[in-house]
C-alpha cells in the first residue's frame, strides 16, 4: 500500500466567473521511504498539487474529481478537521521563502514552541515546558543547528537564509511526520547554501525514515534528491519514470527539451566562447575601485559597509565578461559603477578611454552603455505599453515622430517579437517576452556595452536558453560587448568568454571559463563549482574537490 | 533561435485586460455598485434640479407664510421651512452647493498636492525634506480653526469656505502621492528611463504619475464625502453660504431652532447630507477594491 496515492486529480480555479482548469488527471504515488520529485516550470501546477494534498488550496479552488489516498484512505472524503490533523503530524511542508514563513516579531523559539504546543494539544500528549524545550533542542540538533539555545533566542531577521531554512525543516520534523513535502527549498538560497540544505534533507530522509515529495524546477536538484520523477507541464503529468531512466532515455519531447536546455558544466556539450583580441584600449577599465556605503546614525559614528574592495579589471571590446559571485559579493555594485549610476569611493572607472568622473554628470554616455535588469517584472512600467516604453530612448535621442514607429517595429523584430506587441502592456506578456522588450530598450540607444544583471535568473530554463541565444546573436551581429553578471556558474561556463569570481567585494580569480573550470585556483571558486547541482555522473566526477577546512574558511556556514 | 514564445505559453491562466479585470471586480461588489448609483443620482439631481423638483422657485427668496412649518405630506414630501418653502426642493438644490464646494476644493487641492507629492517622491534630498516638512506643518493646523480664521478675516461666504478647506486639503494628497511616487521612483524602470535619456518632466508625468492615478482617484472620491460633511459643518456654523441660497448645513441650522416639534426642518437636509456622503464613501470603497490600492 502506497503512503500517498493521488488518482486522476482535477482541480479548477474560479475567479470572477472565469473557470480555469489547473490540474488535469494528475496521478502520483509515493511509497513509504521513497523520494519522489515533481518537476515543472512556472505555472505547471506543481505547487497546486502539493496544496491539494495538504488541504491548503485557496478558497476559489475546487477539487472537481479524483482521489487522494493517504495510507489507503481517500482523504478528500474526510472532514476538514480530520485533514487538519494530518498536517504537521503525518505530513509536513518546507516552503521556498524562509523569511516570509516567519512572523518577524516572535523569536524562533516561540515559533517552534507554538507548533509543538498545538500539535501536543491535538494529539492529547502532555508535556511540560522543559520537556518541550528539550525536544526542540533535539530537533534543532537533527537539522545540524549546533547552538540550538542561541537560535531559539534569535528573531527571524537575525538568522541567515540557510539557518532559517534549517529552522523551517526543524519545524516540519517536530512531530516525526511520515512525508516531507519540500517546495523549492533551495531556490531562494545561494548555491553553496542550497547544496548544504539539500544534503541535510537527504540525510534526514535516511535517518528519520521519511518519504519525500520534492517540488522543484531544477533538474540538477532532482538528480540529487529523487528516486522517482514526475514531469509536469500546464497541469498535466507529461512523464513518469525512475530517475536514471528519465535522464538516460526521456520519452517525451518536453522532457528531452528540458534536459537539453540545461547548460552543461563539464564534458563534450560545453561551449567555449572565442576569446576577444586583447587591445591597448579596452572598452572598460576599473582601476583599484572601492565602494563603501555609510549608514548615518544619529548618536553613533556612521556604520561603514565595504561593498567593493580594490577591484581591477579590464573588459575587451567584443567580449562577454562574466562577473560571478553569491548574494552580497558586490557584483551588482560593480555593474552600477560601470554604468556611472553610482560613483566609486576610491579608484577610477574608465569607459572607452574616458574616466567617468570627467564625463558629463558622472554618468556613462547612454550611447555607450545600457543595462538589462534581473527582474523583467519591475524593469518595465506596468502603465506603459511596449511601444511607449521603446519610444522613450528614441524620442530623447532626437528622432522625429515619423521615424520612431518604424524603428520600434525594427527593434521588436530584432528581438524576435512581432510588431503587434507594440500595443501590449507588460502584464499581457510572459517573462521571456518582457525580457526581450527590456533588451530591445537597451538596444534602442545603439550602445556598445550592455550590462546584463542576472538577465535570465527570473526565467524558466527553456526560456533562458532562448534569451541567451538571442543575446549571442545580437552580440555577433551588432558587435556588442557584454558585462554578464550572474550567480549561475554553469550558465556562465557556456556564455562567457572571460570570467571573474567575486567574494566579499574582492576579485579572487579571473580567467577564461575553460581555465577556471578545469583548474580553479582559489578554494572559494572550487567550493562554488562543487556546489552546483549537475545532471550527469560524469559532470559530478569532474567537479573540483574542496576540503571541509577550505569550506569553513570561505563560506559562511548555515549550521551555526 | 530568436523566435518569440507563443503568446502566453507559460501562463495557463487566461490573461484579462487590466480594465476588464477591474470592471469584473467592481461589478461583483454590490456595495460599490450601490454607491455608484447613489452618486449618479446626486449628479442627476444637480444637473436637472429645475426640472425634477416640484417647486423650483423655492430655491430662492419665496415667502409663503400660509404654508410655513407644514408637516411632510403628498404636496411637500419633506415638509416646509419657517417661510413656507418646500424642503425637498431645497435639499435637491442644496446638492448643487455641496458639489460646487467639492469641485472647487478638489480642483485646487488634488493637482497641487499631487504635484508636490510627485516632486518630493522623485527628487528626494532637499526637495523631499522641504515639501514633507511643510506638509507636516500644515497637517498640524486644525481645519476648523483655519476655516474660522479665514471666515473672520475675509467674509464668511462660499468662496472663502472653499479657500479655507483647500488651503489644508492638498496636504493629504501630497502625502499619499509622495508615498506612492517614492516607491515607484525606486523601481528599475525609472532608472532605465533615466538611462534612456528621459527628462525629469517625462519621468514625472509619463512614468510615475500613471502609477498614482488609482490612489488619487480613490482618495478623491472618499474626499468628496468628507468635504460635503465639512462644508455642511461650516455653513451650520454660519461660515458658508449666505441665505437665501439653499445649503444643507445652513438648513439644518435653521431647522434646529424649531426642534423637537418641527422635526422635519432638520430631518430633510440631514437625510440629504447622509445620502450624498454615504454614496461617495461606498463608491470610494468600491474603487479601492477595484484598483486594489491602499489609501
Amino acid at each position: 500500500m502506497a503512503l500517498l496515492d493521488i488518482r486522476n486529480l482535477n482541480v479548477a480555479f474560479t475567479s470572477y466567473g472565469q473557470r480555469t482548469h489547473v490540474l488535469r488527471d494528475v496521478s502520483l504515488r509515493i511509497e513509504e521511504g521513497q523520494r519522489v520529485a515533481l518537476i515543472g516550470e512556472t505555472g505547471s501546477g506543481k505547487s497546486v498539487t502539493s496544496k491539494a494534498v495538504l488541504n491548503t488550496l485557496p478558497g476559489n479552488a475546487a477539487v472537481e474529481s479524483g482521489a487522494i489516498h493517504w495510507r489507503g484512505q481517500d482523504v478528500l472524503r474526510w472532514p476538514d478537521s480530520a485533514r487538519e490533523g494530518l498536517k504537521g503530524v503525518e505530513m509536513s511542508v518546507v516552503m521556498q521563502d524562509p523569511l516570509s514563513s516567519f512572523n518577524p516579531v516572535f523569536t524562533i523559539g516561540r515559533h517552534l514552541e507554538d507548533v509543538l504546543y498545538w500539535a501536543d494539544r491535538r494529539n492529547d500528549t502532555r508535556r511540560s515546558r522543559r520537556d518541550r524545550r528539550a525536544h526542540i533542542l533535539d530537533v534543532l540538533r537533527k537539522v545540524q543547528l549546533g547552538d540550538g539555545a542561541r537560535v531559539m533566542e534569535a528573531y527571524p531577521a537575525q538568522l541567515s537564509g540557510g539557518m532559517r531554512q534549517r529552522v523551517l525543516i526543524a519545524l516540519a520534523l517536530m512531530n516525526r511526520p511520515a512525508l516531507l513535502i519540500a517546495d523549492e527549498p533551495g531556490t531562494a538560497l545561494d548555491v553553496t547554501t542550497q547544496d548544504e540544505i539539500l544534503k541535510l534533507i537527504n540525510a534526514l530522509v535516511e535517518t528519520e525514515g521519511l518519504s519525500l515529495l520534492m517540488i522543484t524546477h531544477n533538474l540538477g536538484v532532482v538528480r540529487m534528491m529523487a528516486d522517482d520523477v514526475y514531469v509536469m507541464r500546464k497541469g498535466v503529468i507529461m512523464e513518469h519514470a525512475p530517475l536514471a531512466e528519465l535522464f538516460r532515455a526521456p520519452r517525451t519531447d518536453y522532457a528531452r527539451d528540458l534536459i537539453a536546455a540545461i547548460p552543461p558544466l563539464y564534458g563534450p556539450g560545453v561551449k567555449d566562447q572565442p576569446a576577444a583580441p586583447v587591445s591597448e584600449a579596452p572598452l572598460v577599465q576599473l582601476q583599484g575601485v572601492h565602494k563603501t556605503f555609510a549608514a548615518r546614525r544619529l548618536f553613533a559614528p556612521a556604520q561603514l559597509t565595504h561593498a567593493v574592495r580594490g577591484v581591477d579589471l579590464e573588459i575587451q571590446r567584443g567580449e562577454i565578461f562574466g562577473l560571478a559571485g553569491e548574494s552580497g559579493s558586490g557584483k551588482t555594485t560593480v555593474a552600477r559603477m560601470v554604468m556611472g549610476i553610482m560613483q566609486p569611493s576610491r579608484g577610477r572607472v574608465i569607459l572607452d578611454g574616458t574616466p567617468l568622473d570627467q564625463a558629463f554628470d558622472g554618468r556613462a554616455d547612454r550611447r555607450l552603455a545600457q543595462i538589462v535588469y534581473q527582474n523583467p517584472g519591475t524593469s518595465l512600467n506596468p502603465k506603459r505599453t511596449v511601444g511607449q516604453t521603446l519610444e522613450v530612448p528614441l524620442r530623447f535621442a532626437g528622432l522625429s515622430r515619423s521615424e520612431i514607429q518604424p524603428r520600434i517595429d525594427a527593434l521588436l523584430d530584432r528581438v524576435g517579437m512581432p510588431a503587434l506587441f507594440s500595443s501590449r502592456y507588460p502584464h499581457e506578456l510572459s517573462g521571456g517576452q518582457k525580457q526581450r522588450v527590456a533588451i530591445a530598450r537597451a538596444l534602442a540607444a545603439n550602445p556598445r556595452l550592455i550590462v546584463l544583471d542576472e538577465p535570465t535568473s527570473a526565467l524558466d530554463v527553456s526560456v533562458q536558453a532562448q534569451v541567451i541565444a538571442l543575446l549571442e546573436e545580437l552580440r555577433s551581429e551588432l558587435g556588442l560587448t557584454y558585462l554578464f553578471i550572474s550567480h549561475d556558474l554553469s550558465l556562465m561556463r557556456n556564455v562567457c568568454s572571460r570570467i571573474a569570481i567575486m567574494l566579499r567585494g574582492e576579485l579572487v580569480e579571473q580567467g577564461t571559463p575553460a581555465e577556471v573550470f578545469a583548474d580553479p585556483q582559489h578554494p572559494y571558486t572550487r567550493a562554488l563549482i562543487a556546489a552546483i547541482p549537475v545532471i550527469t555522473d560524469a559532470e559530478d566526477a569532474a567537479k573540483p574537490r574542496v576540503t571541509d577546512e577550505e569550506k569553513a574558511r570561505f563560506l559562511v556556514s548555515s549550521a551555526a | 533561435m530568436a523566435t518569440a514564445e507563443p503568446h502566453g505559453a507559460d501562463a495557463p491562466v487566461q490573461i484579462l485586460s487590466a480594465r476588464r479585470m477591474a470592471w469584473l471586480r467592481f461589478r461583483s461588489n454590490p456595495v460599490a455598485v450601490i454607491g455608484a448609483l447613489m452618486v449618479l443620482s446626486v449628479l442627476f439631481c444637480v444637473a436637472f434640479a429645475p426640472w425634477i423638483t416640484p417647486y423650483p422657485a423655492h430655491s430662492g427668496n419665496v415667502l409663503d407664510f400660509a404654508n410655513r412649518h407644514a408637516a411632510p405630506s403628498a404636496d411637500h414630501w419633506l415638509g416646509t421651512d419657517k417661510v413656507g418653502r418646500d424642503i425637498f426642493t431645497r435639499v435637491i438644490y442644496g446638492f448643487r452647493i455641496s458639489l460646487l464646494l467639492v469641485v472647487g476644493v478638489l480642483g485646487v487641492a488634488v493637482p497641487v498636492g499631487a504635484a508636490l507629492g510627485l516632486a518630493a517622491g522623485y527628487f528626494g534630498g532637499r526637495t523631499e525634506f522641504a515639501i514633507t516638512g511643510f506638509t507636516n506643518v500644515m497637517l498640524a493646523i486644525p481645519p476648523l480653526v483655519m476655516a474660522l480664521a479665514v471666515g473672520n478675516i475675509l467674509n464668511p461666504n462660499l468662496i472663502n469656505a472653499m479657500i479655507a478647506i483647500a488651503l489644508l486639503w492638498w496636504t493629504w494628497h501630497a502625502r499619499l502621492v509622495y508615498r506612492v511616487a517614492k516607491s515607484v521612483a525606486a523601481e528599475d524602470f525609472i532608472e532605465a528611463a533615466r538611462l534612456a535619456g528621459a527628462s525629469h518632466w517625462h519621468i514625472l508625468t509619463r512614468e510615475i504619475l500613471p502609477n498614482c492615478v488609482a490612489v488619487i482617484s480613490v482618495k478623491t472620491t472618499l474626499d468628496a464625502a468628507f468635504i460635503i460633511l465639512f462644508g455642511a459643518t461650516l455653513s451650520f456654523l454660519g461660515l458658508g453660504v449666505r441665505p437665501p441660497t439653499p445649503d444643507l448645513g445652513s438648513m439644518v441650522a435653521d431647522g434646529r431652532q424649531f426642534l423637537p416639534e418641527m422635526w422635519w426642518g432638520v430631518l430633510g437636509p440631514a437625510l440629504g447630507i447622509f445620502y450624498a456622503t454615504l454614496g461617495f464613501n461606498l463608491l470610494g470603497d468600491g474603487l479601492r477594491d477595484m484598483f486594489d490600492v491602499e489609501v
